[in-house]
């Protein structure tokens, strides 16, 4: 696992009065320990892999308080855990990255819907918008109202978090409902502080075993006609009660305006603290949120409580609704309450806001103003907000005036050493070979081969669905299609939809599956087929992934005839198989395992041997690349075939080259491939590697001495 | 408006953006403040740009923090290299009325900077000038070679420079007791706000003025070009063929208006490309630079290897038979050059060899093959090369003669020649291309003025792509492709 959090585990064991500091994602951490959970699960993906990892990490503490932590396979897994709610009293959470995350879970969220649950149940999702979402976006709230859940949106600051998760697990249990709660990334990365509580240790746990199994109550099973009742029950008293439980105890928190209460603006929690930023600006409120506006943020955004909402609306002209994502389900639901209750208030929203992107403080000052300006003029046309969008623009227009060209872009990629990099650079050179092939993309670190300098892939549909994606692609094409996906797709879903279909329908095909050895992309957590800690200490150095054969011998047990592993830095040797898959006259799918361990969990275990031998005296050997730059002719094929952070650009210092030459910054880790790439691509002579001795022994200072004396040129 | 401090930090994945956040956070916990910081990276978003957002406010208001930073509100922006810093004015964040920007000066080239085959970097001018002219205080600095000189990490420097600025409501001793016990981190920090608030202006470095070289009328830049140019042919391959190059210069000159700044202009540029012409990289040349103790020492120093190490030097080399026919005599190049057409190679040949060259076998091999060059005059690659000089010497003069912004255009041709293997035969493609279909019957035509526009946009877009899609564009005298679907069958 990629970081360590070894800190805030301690941070989970403060107990009452004491003042918890750091991450939104750990005060839900401790928050769940606060509720008396009996178990928590869920899969990785940003921005809540930190729970995942701080629970696995922090699993001997977990432990202790008998509670059972599971990282699942994937999110349907993880959903059907909350199985165990169903029949005992039991409290448990999962977690995963919405909206992708929520798709794959969805089967398992209907089932457990159904039948409602006893112990409260929570679902923690990451849900953006905006520049920090990796995914498609759509909105969480879809599913909360077709499979009945509640669906928490706290405002986002830690008291109101860790609050919201608290009484999460009441609702769910004053309600039989499984309940989810909605963050959005910065929420889960803020840095804030609340005070915290006790652990609760669950009545029935790893450590307070039950000894005898739930009776059998058919009513219970997600199976007709048991489903008829289910659907009744869910709409109908469960509902009823949710709200209910929602209205007492005060969830959605109201904001008398000091002024302006002709008006009335509508939010969800997540975006208040946007918002009051925006109003702030416009001069409607300060620092402290006292606000001139009235304001309902509504922590849970469904079900809504009609009462509420025509208590709030009630002497107001017009309310607006703010509400991200599309379409506009509260805002929708809203219209209906109002118009059954005979309200005839003026309801804004999305006919003013933008119906895509994030909600940012200044699409909000933008929205709020325009709102005002129709619907309290006297106060709307003396607002600022023009002033401060022409003063915005009017920085932009100078930069862009100032610097001349748009700022070149800098999307992530490939780390240092990545032994993913060099498969990308033979399949560059096999297409020199064999022209361009259909190339079916997938989610994981490999997706940055969609940038430059690689700009491979022809689509993506999901996490471990690349094979799948092409199954009728191989139908009309005259080479075979190819796919690409990681060892975490591969044990997501590919095995199945993927392999197992292509197999099934003996389509051709070739498949490549990067062996690195974790969920990389996620922060390195580990899968079916990590190698395991005999497999490290016996690599050292070394990939660990060489010889760990789980996805190897998986795919001969399902029956894959054609497959090969190459290790990823034989870049010719690579290229070679590729070329030999693609030209193959076996019709039929080809898997070629990509083999070679993520460069991050391998520098992880270097760096303690190196400096712990480095220490003790010991002989170390180091690798470094290098470029002569009196050979470098500037023409920058090596960095097209790489794009290696290191492998970088500087000002010739040549008086006559007036092109930057290629260049390899002290970041380099020796990983080796622009040798290979050089030898591969028949590139240019100018790379050389140099291979550094720390704590020589005799022989390598007799051989040195020797080559000093008879090759006495190269010593300056 | 407010009396919240508002810091936007813009920095690279995987640079410690992170650490430096919850310093800053920890100092204004010590200092007693109110703080909430957020970042947008997932956890393993690396070496792409990525950003972190702190307020700070003072205790007891119930301050409610915004997670988001809003354009031209932001009291300071600190970037860790010079295009985030852009990309923050572009975003206007960096405001004349309101923003100290402090950025460091280092570039981290983007990968779309990188891949051109010529000069695709940023303006760096520019950056400099516009965050000068955008923040109410700007300090530019590098943050990344001070972090080196303190061996410590640009996140130390960064915090450190945030220090100095004195934007921070509290003292530096606060904000160094959260660094914790790490010395070189608390020196790198020091030494970076001591940077910030007692800038220095360190002199540009000179580079090293070539031997002394007269030729008669030329203007001085010229005469360093010249000098560099003639340096270098010698050390190539001998006095005489310095003074090959000589004569050519001359020959241009001859026929240049020294009055005209733009035929000098071309002169120079001539001057220059002849010279990186007529030492042209062949298998001789190429061991010949690697085998010299300047560049051992250059690469123990980049290695940064200790007396007490011991270093191994190893060379990636791949020579074909055509590296081979190169050096040559004309007769029996041109014979392997003719097996080379038929799809039959010479034994022992294209096949990636290591060899390490500072060891006794491998200097000595590299020493035999750079001794090859004395017969370099003789050889089948020489004779290929003087001639294609040739035809661009005549082609130049005839150019200068007749529109001086044809020639300096023409004079940047053999820039096109790059590379080694298969990108110097496109690159030669390229050459011949624009030398055949447009300077030649340009020139034919008299025709040099109304070229001039299309020469250019053609030498460019040889240095655009390696497949030369956008050249074939420009020479079929068509716009480019019109956007289709790729790959779709036409009917």
């Amino acid at each position: 696992m990629e970081v360590s959090f070894a800190k805030e585990i301690e941070k989970l064991k403060l107990g009452d009065g004491e003042t918890f500091e750091g991450e939104g994602i750990l005060a839900v951490t401790k928050a769940l320990l606060q509720s008396g959970v009996s178990y928590i699960g869920g899969y990785q993906g940003a921005p809540v892999s930190h729970l995942i990892d701080v629970m696995v990490q922090a699993a001997p503490q977990m432990a202790e308080l008998g509670v059972h932590v599971e990282p699942c396979t994937n999110e349907a897994s993880a959903a059907a855990m909350l199985g165990a709610s169903i029949m005992y009293p039991v409290r448990g959470a999962v977690t995963w990255k919405s909206i992708v995350g929520t798709n794959v879970a969805a089967d398992a969220l209907s089932n457990l819907a159904s039948p409602g649950v006893m112990g409260g149940t929570l679902i923690v999702v990451g849900e953006d918008f905006g520049e920090g979402s990796s995914v498609i976006q759509e909105r969480t709230h879809a599913f909360a109202m077709k499979s009945t859940l509640c669906l928490m949106d706290p405002r986002p600051n830690l008291t109101s978090i860790v609050n919201a998760v608290e009484t999460s697990f009441e609702l769910s249990e004053a309600s039989n409902t499984p309940v989810m709660m909605e963050l959005r990334i910065r929420a889960c990365h803020v840095q804030g502080s609340f005070q915290a509580k006790d652990n609760v240790a669950a009545d029935i746990s790893m450590t307070q075993l039950l000894a005898e199994p739930a009776p059998h109550v058919y009513e219970q099973l997600a199976h007709p006609p048991a489903t008829f009742g289910h659907e009744r029950k869910k709409s109908g008293e469960r509902m009823q009660a949710a709200r209910d439980f929602i209205r007492d105890r005060g969830l959605n928190e109201l904001f008398e305006g000091r002024m302006h209460k002709d008006v009335g603006l509508i939010v969800q929690g997540g975006l208040y603290n946007a918002l009051m930023r925006a109003l702030e600006e416009l001069g409607l409120a300060d620092a402290a949120g006292n606000c001139d506006l009235p304001i309902m943020a509504l922590n849970v955004v469904y079900p809504l409580v009609p009462d509420e909402i025509t208590a709030f609306v009630e002497g107001k002209r017009a309310v607006m609704v703010l509400e991200e994502g599309q379409p506009e389900f509260i805002e929708n639901e809203i219209g209906t309450i109002l118009r059954r209750a005979g309200c005839d208030v003026t309801l804004a929203g999305k006919d003013i806001m933008p119906l895509a992107g994030e909600y940012s403080a200044p699409v909000l000052l933008e929205g709020v103003g325009a709102f005002l300006r129709r619907h309290l003029p006297s106060l709307g046309n003396v607002l600022g907000e023009q002033d401060y969008d022409a003063e915005v623009q009017g920085l932009k227009e100078q930069a862009a005036r100032l610097l001349g060209a748009p700022v070149p872009p800098r999307p992530p990629g490939f780390c240092t050493g990545c032994p993913e990099r060099p498969f990308f650079s033979a399949l560059k050179l096999t297409e020199r070979e064999i022209g361009k092939v259909h190339y079916s993309a997938d989610i994981g670190c490999h997706a940055f081969a969609t940038f430059a300098p690689f700009n491979f892939g022809n689509s993506i549909l999901g996490y471990g669905m690349s094979l799948a994606s092409n199954a009728s692609v191989a139908s009309f094409q005259k080479k075979p299609p190819l796919a690409v996906m990681g060892d975490g797709g591969f044990w997501h879903n590919g095995l199945l939809s993927g392999v197992a279909s292509r197999l099934l329908n003996g389509g051709d095909g070739v498949l490549v599956i990067m062996k690195n050895g974790y969920t990389s992309a996620t922060g390195t957590q580990e899968v079916i087929s990590s190698p395991d800690p005999a497999l490290k200490l016996k690599a050292a150095e070394k990939s660990a992934t060489h010889g760990e054969t789980t996805i190897e011998d998986a795919l001969k047990g399902v029956g894959v005839k054609w497959q090969r592993t190459v290790h990823t830095y034989g870049v010719a040797k690579m290229r070679d198989t590729l070329l030999e898959a693609f030209r193959s006259p076996f019709k039929g799918l080809k898997v070629i395992v990509a083999e070679g361990e993520c460069q991050l969990e391998r520098q992880r275990r270097i760096k303690p041997i190196r400096a712990k031998a480095l220490a003790a005296g010991e002989r170390v050997a180091r690798d470094r690349f290098g470029i002569d730059e009196d050979t470098c002719t500037g023409d920058h094929s090596c960095i097209r075939l790489s794009g290696c952070p290191t492998l970088t650009v500087k000002p010739a210092s040549d008086p006559l080259k007036t092109d930057p030459v290629a260049h390899v910054t002290n970041g380099c880790v020796g990983c080796g491939l622009c040798g290979e790439v050089a030898h591969a691509a028949t590139l240019c002579p100018s790379f050389w590697k140099a291979t550094i001795i720390s704590n020589p022994t005799w022989w390598d200072r007799a051989k040195a001495r020797f080559s000093a004396t008879l090759a006495r040129g190269t010593v300056a | 408006m407010s009396d919240v401090v508002r810091i936007l930090v813009a920095a690279l994945g995987g640079e410690g953006g992170g650490v430096l956040t919850s310093w800053i956070v920890a100092a204004a916990r010590a200092a007693g403040k109110e703080v909430q910081a957020t970042s947008v990276p997932g956890v393993a978003q690396r070496t792409g740009s990525t950003s972190y957002y702190i307020e700070i406010a003072e205790p007891g208001q119930g301050a409610v923090f915004s997670l988001v930073p809003l354009p031209a509100r932001i009291d300071v922006v600190l970037a860790s290299e010079l295009v985030e810093a852009a990309r923050c004015m572009a975003g206007g964040f960096v405001s004349p009325d309101l923003t100290t920007l402090i950025a460091s000066t280092n570039r981290v080239y983007s990968t779309a900077e990188k891949i051109k085959l010529g000069d695709g970097r940023y303006s760096e001018n520019k950056m400099r000038e516009a965050a000068q002219a955008m923040a109410r205080t700007a300090h530019l600095l590098d943050l990344d070679a001070l972090a080196t000189a303190n061996r410590t990490f640009i996140s130390a420097t960064m915090f450190g420079a945030l220090m100095g600025a004195d934007v921070l409501p509290w003292s530096d001793e606060v904000s160094l007791s959260v660094i914790g016990g790490n010395q070189a981190s608390i020196d790198g920090a020091r030494a970076a706000a001591e940077a910030v608030r007692n800038p220095m202006h360190a002199p540009d470095a000179t580079a090293a003025a070539p031997a002394a070289m007269h030729l008669e009328g030329l203007p001085p830049e010229v005469q360093t070009i010249v000098g560099h140019g003639h340096d270098r042919t010698v050390d190539f391959q001998d006095a005489a063929y310095g003074q090959d190059y000589l004569t050519h210069v001359a020959g241009l000159a001859a026929v240049t208006d020294m009055a005209d700044h733009r035929a000098v202009y071309a002169l120079s540029e001539a001057a220059r490309r002849l010279a990186l012409w007529m030492a042209y990289e062949d298998v001789a040349r190429v061991a010949d630079l690697k085998t010299r103790p300047e560049r051992f020492a250059r690469i123990r120093d980049e290695a940064e290897v200790t007396p007490d190490q011991v270093l191994w030097v190893t060379e990636y080399l791949k020579p074909r038979a055509e590296e081979v026919a190169d050096i040559l005599p004309v007769g029996l190049g041109a014979w392997v050059m003719r097996r080379v057409a038929r799809g039959r190679g010479l034994p022992f040949t294209g096949r990636g060899v290591h060899i390490r060259s500072n060891g006794v076998f491998g200097y000595r091999l590299l020493r035999l093959v750079a001794g090859m060059g004395r017969w370099r005059r003789r050889s089948f690659r020489f004779r290929a090369e003087m001639e294609d000089i040739a035809q661009w010497l005549e082609a130049m003069r005839t150019a200068l003669g007749r529109d001086a912004g044809f020639a300096s255009v023409l004079a940047e041709l053999p820039r096109v020649l790059k590379g080694y293997s298969d990108t110097q035969q496109r690159g030669k493609a390229a050459y011949s291309k624009i030398m055949h279909g447009i300077v030649l019957p340009a020139i034919a035509a008299g025709q040099e003025a109304q070229t001039a526009q299309t020469l250019r946009h053609a030498v460019a877009a040889a240095l655009a792509d390696e497949d030369h899609a956008a050249l074939d564009a420009i020479l079929s005298g068509a716009e480019a492709p019109d956007p289709r679907i790729p790959n779709l069958r036409s009917a």
